[in-house]
């Protein structure tokens, strides 16, 4: 039932329990979306899971989903543990633009940016946000109701967890 | 072999000590997240609650706070409620009571920076309120300071932050 040596075989696997625990506990956080902000790249109640080393090696990008921290972390915090609450949204602003709504298109230093993944209607206006050094500007893709019922601004980086895999 | 044996048990025992210290002296951040959960817990109810029962929690939560408490709330779907002392908070939970059947409050991703004085803190919680059983959800940022003041830790402040600027 162990095989022909039982210590290797525990051995063995604890070292399956060590992997799958630092994979799916810290490096791979899933998270079940709850509202309808994402719509329809992320309908509600589809389960997605965050790669929290996506950006360990290069900033975040423009067009990813990613996964951010409900309330800010800061050194007293385990980095290693998961927040247990997060938003899901689009970054549209990276650090140092300026970001805009005229008649529902989002508008990056002015200029009107591609959006092929937000399908709904939008009719948002907006004034112009200037993003500081280490703030990106998220919002859903779901901008069919009003603006200040949809949860969307300037974001610190490290309240970013994670891209999440679509 | 005696002296490796002794020198595990030496740090087993310091180990246990050092748990042990923490339960019998807990820090001011252990205090105030048990005081958090003890206020998510208090401002829970379960439909079909005697309404002595109520009462009665509604004073253990009053307690959590102190007599000149202010709590803003700031919502998109609730509006803006501000409530005031030990009373008002009383008054706002019987308010909830007769509002809804249950309710089930949680915290989560609890941040607290207690202030150098160690007779301070501010506390930034995800606060979770669902009416039980449905299937919809509100979550909040809020913020809690605390101070100890008789040496309670009691909540002296509580407003909402929104989430993105």
């Amino acid at each position: 039932m162990f095989g022909r040596n039982p210590k290797v075989t525990l051995l063995r696997a604890a070292v399956w329990a060590a992997v799958c625990v630092v994979i799916f506990k810290i490096l791979l956080v899933h998270v079940r979306v709850d509202g309808i902000s994402m719509l329809p790249t992320c309908p509600d109640q589809s389960i997605y899971w965050v790669n929290r080393l996506a950006y360990v090696w290069h900033a975040p990008q423009r067009g990813d989903v990613v996964a951010l921290r409900f309330v800010p972390a800061d050194d007293s915090i385990s980095r290693l543990e998961p927040p247990h609450v997060m938003l899901l949204k689009r970054i549209i602003g990276l650090p140092g633009e300026t970001v805009s709504f005229v008649n529902g298109r989002a508008l990056i230093n002015g200029e009107i940016l591609d959006e092929p993944y937000e399908k709904l209607d939008c009719n948002w206006n907006c004034a112009p946000v200037t993003l500081g050094p280490g703030q990106y500007y998220v919002v859903g893709d779901n901008r069919s109701m009003p603006p200040e019922n949809h949860t969307h601004g300037k974001c610190e980086r490290n309240r970013i967890v994670g891209k999440a895999r679509l | 072999m005696k002296i490796v044996f002794r020198l595990v048990l030496l740090v087993v025992l310091i180990a246990a000590g050092l748990w042990l210290w923490t339960i019998l002296f807990p820090g001011p951040e252990k205090i105030i997240r048990k005081r958090l959960a003890q206020t998510a817990a208090e401002a829970s109810f379960r439909s079909g609650e005697n309404p002595l029962v109520s009462a009665a929690r509604a004073e253990t939560l009053a307690g959590f706070f102190s007599t000149n408490v202010e709590i803003n709330i700031n919502v998109p779907e609730l509006g803006r409620h501000n409530f005031a002392g030990r009373d008002e908070i009383m008054q706002a939970a019987a308010g909830a009571h007769s509002a809804v059947k249950s309710l089930k409050v949680e915290l989560a991703d609890m941040n607290i920076t207690v202030g150098p004085d160690k007779l301070s803190a501010v506390a930034d919680v995800a606060v979770k309120v669902q009416v039980v059983g449905e299937k919809d959800f509100d979550v909040q940022e809020m913020k809690f300071t605390f101070q100890k003041i008789g040496g309670d830790w009691l909540i002296t402040r509580v407003e909402t932050v929104r989430t993105l600027s």
